[in-house]
C-alpha cells in the first residue's frame, strides 16, 4: 500500500528540511508520497535539486504565508 | 543537601559535576567506562599517529574529590519514581537527575558498515579504532580513501571535513597517490551554504573529490562499493562511513520523553526533559536542534549548574565547531537565532584550537577557573556581535 509520509520541518534552518526529507526517504518505498513543510527559504532550490538528483517526482511546490510545501512522489528508489 | 545524579562522565557530565558547590549538593556520577575520552583526539590519532594515551584520562582523576563516581551501566531510568537501576543490581534515588550519556553509534544499521569498521578502523568511534585507521592509511600506496555519512544527524558536523583535509595531508607527507573522497548527504559541501562557500576552494585546492546528496544506504564489501539512498555509487579502496546515531538505548520511563531516534526530548533553552522540573538532559543524547558537539554539552552543563542553584539560565544554542586543516582553522559559530556566520580560515584559529586541546583536561577539572576566559571568548565572538561582518 502506498503511504503518505508527512514531514514537518517548519522552523528548521538549512539544511534541516532536506535532512528531514532524507531521513523520511530512507523509510519510503516507490509509490509513496512525501509531503514536506518548511520555512527555510533555501529549501525551495534544495528540494528541486534533490528531486532531480534522486529521480523522484515533484508533484507540488508552493509557498503560502511563509510556509513552503513540497509534495514528492517516490519513484527513484532502487529495488 | 540536594542529591544530584549525573549519568555520564563525558564533557557535559564532568563539567556539571565539578561546577556544583559541595556545600549545597551531594553529587554522584555514573559511567560504564573507566576513561573519559577527548573525542576530537580520534582525528589526531588517525591522521597524525598520536598515541591513544594522550586523549583519555580516568574519569576519577577529572572529578573533584567530593564527587562520588560509580562505575556501572544504566539499565533503567524512571523519572516518575526518581529511580535509576544499574546493571550491577544497584538502585539509585535522586532529587535531580541529569542524563548526559551521549549518542550511540549504530554500526549494524547499514549493511557492510561493521565489516569496514573491523577491516579499516575509523576516526570517529573509539581511540582504538582511530589507531587502527592510522595503520590502515599508512599502508595505502594508491587508490581511493572514501569518507561517507549514513545519516544527516551526526556528532561534530565538520568531523568528516577534518578527516578529508587531514588525510590528504597525511597522504601528501607519505608521498603516495591516494585520492580523498568526501561524500555528504547535503546539497553543498557543508550543511550550511555559508560555510560551504568558504571551504570549497580549499577542498578544490587539495583535490578532495566531493559528492553532495550522497547518504549511505549500503556497502558491498566484496565489490568495494558504497551505494547511496539517492541512487549513486562510489568505489573505494579504504572507506569509513559515519553510522546512524541514536539516543540512549536503556529504558526511560515515561517512554514519551524519547523521540523516534531515542533522543531525549528537552526544552532547548532550559535543557529540562519535557514534562519534568527535576530532570535534565545535556549533550549528544538530546533532541536539541543544535550541533552535537562538545561545546554544546559544555554550555548546557553551565546552564544546568546555574538552574540547580536557582538562577534562570538559558542555553542560546551557541556552537563553536572547529573545522581544521593541517595548518589552518575556522570555527562554525551559530546559535538558535543566527545561522552560521561567515568565517575565514586562518592560522591563528588553528592555533586557538591547539590551545583548546592543550587546556582540555584542565578545563574539565577546574571549569570555574576557565569559565571567565571561555565566557569572554563566547561573548566577543557571539553571532549577534560578529553578524554579517564575520570573523
Amino acid at each position: 500500500m502506498p503511504e503518505l509520509i508527512k514531514v514537518d520541518a517548519r522552523g528548521m534552518a538549512c539544511p534541516g528540511p532536506i535532512s528531514a526529507l532524507t531521513r523520511a526517504y530512507r523509510k519510503a518505498k516507490n509509490g509513496d508520497t512525501i509531503e514536506v513543510l518548511a520555512t527555510d527559504p533555501g529549501f525551495k532550490p534544495d528540494v528541486q535539486a534533490w528531486v532531480k538528483r534522486t529521480n523522484n517526482e515533484l508533484i507540488e511546490l508552493t509557498e503560502e504565508g511563509g510556509v513552503i510545501k513540497a509534495v514528492i512522489k517516490v519513484t527513484g528508489k532502487r529495488g | 543537601m540536594k542529591k544530584v545524579l549525573i549519568l555520564g562522565g563525558g564533557g557535559g557530565g564532568a563539567i556539571l559535576a565539578n561546577l556544583l558547590p559541595e556545600e549545597e549538593f551531594e553529587v554522584t556520577v555514573v559511567d560504564r567506562d573507566e576513561y573519559h575520552v577527548f573525542q576530537p583526539g580520534n582525528l589526531f590519532i588517525a591522521f597524525y599517529g598520536d598515541s591513544v594515551e594522550k586523549y583519555r584520562r580516568p574519569i576519577r582523576t577529572l572529578l573533584k574529590p567530593h564527587v562520588k563516581l560509580i562505575r556501572d551501566e544504566v539499565t533503567e531510568v524512571n523519572l516518575n519514581d526518581r529511580k535509576v537501576k544499574l546493571k550491577g543490581g544497584k538502585s539509585l534515588e535522586y532529587d535531580y537527575i541529569i542524563i548526559a550519556t551521549g549518542a550511540n553509534l549504530d554500526f549494524d544499521a547499514i549493511e557492510g558498515n561493521r565489516e569496514i569498521l573491523e577491516s579499516y578502523g575509523d576516526f570517529y568511534s573509539t581511540l582504538e579504532n582511530a589507531e587502527k585507521l592510522h595503520k590502515t592509511l599508512k599502508e595505502m600506496r594508491e587508490g581511493r580513501f572514501v569518507i561517507a555519512i549514513a545519516d544527516p544527524i551526526y556528532k561534530c558536523p565538520p568531523g568528516p571535513h577534518k578527516g578529508a583535509f587531514l588525510s590528504s595531508t597525511l597522504f601528501e607527507r607519505m608521498g603516495v597517490d591516494v585520492d580523498v573522497v568526501l561524500a555528504l548527504p547535503f546539497p553543498h559541501a557543508y550543511p550550511s551554504k555559508t560555510i560551504s562557500d568558504i571551504i570549497e576552494p580549499e577542498l578544490e585546492r587539495r583535490n578532495i573529490e566531493v559528492h553532495t546528496f550522497f547518504t549511505v544506504d549500503s556497502i558491498d564489501v566484496e565489490k568495494k562499493r558504497i551505494y547511496s539512498l539517492e541512487g549513486e555509487e562510489l568505489e573505494y579502496t579504504v572507506a569509513t562511513v559515519i553510522p546512524p546515531h541514536e539516543g540512549p538505548e536503556y529504558k526511560v520511563e515515561p517512554s514519551e520523553v524519547k523521540d523516534d531516534s531515542n533522543y531525549l526530548k528537552i526544552d532547548k533553552y532550559t535543557c529540562l526533559i519535557e514534562g519534568f522540573d527535576d530532570a535534565y538532559a545535556i549533550g549528544d543524547c538530546t533532541n536539541a536542534p543544535t550541533s552535537k558537539s562538545g561545546v554544546t554539552a559544555h554550555l548546557q552543563a553551565e546552564v544546568v549548574a546555574e538552574r540547580l542553584q536557582g538562577f534562570d539560565a538559558k542555553y542560546s544554542g551557541r556552537t563553536n565547531c572547529p573545522l581544521i586543516t593541517d595548518g589552518m582553522g575556522l570555527f562554525i559559530i551559530s546559535d538558535y537565532d543566527h545561522p552560521p556566520i561567515p568565517v575565514r580560515l586562518s592560522r591563528f584559529k588553528r592555533l586557538l584550537e591547539d590551545l583548546f586541546v592543550a587546556t582540555y583536561w584542565d578545563a574539565i577539572r577546574y571549569p570555574e577557573l576557565w569559565q571567565p576566559i571561555f565566557h569572554a571568548y563566547f561573548e566577543a565572538t557571539s553571532p549577534a556581535k560578529l553578524g554579517e561582518r564575520g570573523w
